[in-house]
Parts: structure tokens; C-alpha cells; sequence
């Protein structure tokens, strides 16, 4: 399983294209749904995430997914327009970074090829 | 107390947006056939021509935050760069692009990000403004203190006005260069308020036949302490 969490509907649809996989795909707009998700036992193998969404943002959930043992585990892929290295967020659990001006799809489905086979 | 929102980089993000999703879905179409190909890569290169500006816009605003750190650069490499994402564009719109480096790959100081979106600009400018099937020039050469990339096209002569404005090597709107028909004056603007951060110089040659915009960038002293 892998969770998508973007309010961009369009955009997280052409990240799940690139994937390719679409059953094992789920979606979410903002960042409580997904956690409640997770929360409930499902335990995705690979997050694609956003940063600017609406409510909490990207953080938050960083935040949130890094406070417990089994959560802290997910790799995710942060997904955005926002400059950032990924040294500064390996310790969220961040395994990669995809900037949204130049990420081509080829990226989105090494990610995915590798975490959630 | 509130931060005042700065309008212009907010209008800057909600463009971004659906330009990086137009990107997204352009590189989204399969199976095109030959044929129709070359549509999807021009779409992708437009989408990203226009977040560049939409970026180079949002740093402007940003230039005097001072978050652009100055480092020793390779100008040689970043003119390769440019070079490199600007060729299709150059080929699709049946214009050549020439390189004349001269210089001894002397290292400036720069911030590069800057430094590429002043060389991207002049190149998109020359593009832009040059006849079909004629040769833009990109010549790189040492002088005294600094090293110039000079941009040379072959279009409308540049209003004397525009040259005076630029002589005094400072843009100070977008509008004030307006300077040959269909043009913002934009990638100009940008190209100047950015060599400006960078202590470079920036200037215009007037041609019968053209003109040639350059920026001098002072070299790095970092490496002679060595």
C-alpha cells in the first residue's frame, strides 16, 4: 500500500500514474485523514507527501509519524515546490525528496519500485 | 504582531501550481507516436520556461532577505548548463546557438542559481529576438578583474534609450525596457536585479544588426589564498 497525501487532486493523480500500481494506492488531501488512517492499523509501505497543505501541513505529519516506534519506520517521499535538502529531514524518515518544477515520473516509480514492491 | 504577506509571492505560488501540474500531466501522455511527440516535449518545455520565471520573480523578492549566499563558480559550467536546457528551444524555433569561451575557466564569485538565471534570461532574450536561421553568440572571456559573458543576437536594433538605461547598469522596472516590439522587458529586469545582488555589472551594445547584453562577474579570490 502506498499513500499519496496531496490537496492537489491532479497532481496526486499523475504521482499515482507514475507509480503505476494503481490498486495499491490510496489517496488523501490533507494530513489528519491519512494519520487516522495509520492510526486505525494500516501501514502503508511508501508515503508520497506534500508539504503546503491545507490544515496541518507536511511537518505536522513528519512530526506526528516520527513520535512512535512502528510510524517512525515509513519511508516517505516528500513531494514539493518548497527548497529543502533531505539531510534536514532524514531523521522524519524522509528518504527522498521530489521538487514539483522538475520531478519527471521515471523518479516517482524508482521510489516506488524500491520501497513498495 | 502579523507578518505582512507579501502579495507578490503568494501570486507567485498560486501560479506555480498548476504550472508544475501542467508539467506533470504533459509528461503524463504516453504513446503519442512519433509523430505527436514532440508536442508533449514542447509542452513540458513551456510549462517549465514558465515556473523558471515565476521562480525568478519570487527571488527577486527574496534578494534582499540576503538569502543568496555568494560562493566561487565556475561560469564555464553553468553556461554548459544553460546551454544544455536551452538547445531544444533554440532548435525548435530554428534559431543557433554559438559558444566562444576565451577564458582560462576562471572561477567568480557568484551565487550560481542567480548567475544561471541571468545567462538563461540573456539566452531566452537573444532566442527570442533573433531572425529565423540566424546564430545567436554566447561568448565567454577573461577581463582585468572579472569574467564576461556576453550574449549576442541578431534582431531589432536596441532603442537608444533602452542602451542608455542599461548603460547606467541598472533596470529598475520591467516596463522602463519594454525595448523591442512584444517585449516585458522582464527576463531583462530579472537578469539585472540579479547581477546587481551579485556585484556584477551588466550592460548592452548596441548593433545595427542586434544587440549584445553582458554581465561582468568579479572572480573569486578564494582559490589565489590557496
Amino acid at each position: 500500500m502506498i499513500f499519496i497525501i496531496d490537496d492537489d487532486k491532479i497532481m496526486a493523480e499523475c504521482v499515482s500514474r507514475a507509480v503505476g500500481d494503481v490498486d495499491k494506492i490510496r489517496f488523501f488531501d490533507n494530513a489528519i485523514e491519512a494519520m487516522n488512517e495509520i492510526a486505525s492499523g494500516v501501514m502503508p509501505k511508501l508515503i508520497f507527501l506534500d508539504i503546503l497543505l491545507n490544515g496541518p501541513d507536511g511537518f505536522t505529519f513528519l512530526n506526528e509519524m516520527v513520535s512512535y516506534k512502528d510510524t517512525a519506520q515509513i519511508p516517505v517521499v516528500v513531494i514539493s515546490s518548497l527548497d529543502f535538502g533531505v539531510d534536514n529531514l532524514e531523521m522524519y524518515g524522509v528518504v527522498g525528496i521530489l521538487n514539483k518544477d522538475t520531478m519527471l515520473p521515471k523518479e516517482i516509480k524508482e521510489y516506488a519500485q524500491k520501497y513498495a514492491k | 504582531m502579523m507578518q505582512e504577506v507579501d502579495g507578490v509571492l503568494v501570486v507567485a505560488h498560486e501560479l506555480k501550481a498548476p504550472l508544475a501540474v501542467l508539467r506533470q500531466l504533459a509528461l503524463s501522455l504516453d504513446d503519442l507516436g512519433a509523430k505527436n511527440e514532440h508536442l508533449r516535449d514542447e509542452m513540458v518545455q513551456v510549462s517549465e520556461r514558465a515556473i523558471r520565471q515565476v521562480n525568478d520573480l519570487a527571488k527577486v523578492r527574496r534578494l534582499e532577505d540576503g538569502l543568496f549566499e555568494m560562493e566561487p563558480v565556475a561560469v564555464r559550467v553553468v553556461c554548459d548548463d544553460v546551454m544544455q536546457e536551452l538547445r531544444y528551444l533554440f532548435r525548435e524555433n530554428k534559431r543557433g546557438l554559438r559558444v566562444k569561451y576565451t577564458n582560462k575557466a576562471r572561477v567568480v564569485t557568484a551565487n550560481r542559481e542567480l548567475l544561471y538565471s541571468v545567462i538563461y534570461n540573456f539566452l531566452v532574450n537573444a532566442m527570442h529576438y533573433s531572425a529565423e536561421g540566424t546564430q545567436s553568440e554566447l561568448a565567454v572571456q577573461d577581463e582585468r578583474e572579472c569574467v564576461k559573458v556576453m550574449v549576442r543576437d541578431y534582431g531589432p536594433a536596441l532603442p537608444v534609450n533602452i542602451w542608455r538605461e542599461m548603460k547606467k547598469g541598472f533596470i529598475k522596472e520591467p516596463t522602463a525596457i519594454a525595448m523591442r516590439p512584444g517585449s516585458s522587458g522582464l527576463g531583462l529586469y530579472i537578469a539585472s536585479k540579479f547581477s546587481r545582488y551579485m556585484h556584477a555589472e551588466v550592460g548592452a551594445v548596441r548593433h545595427r544588426d542586434g544587440a549584445s547584453f553582458y554581465v561582468k562577474i568579479p572572480i573569486s579570490r578564494q582559490l589565489s589564498l590557496l
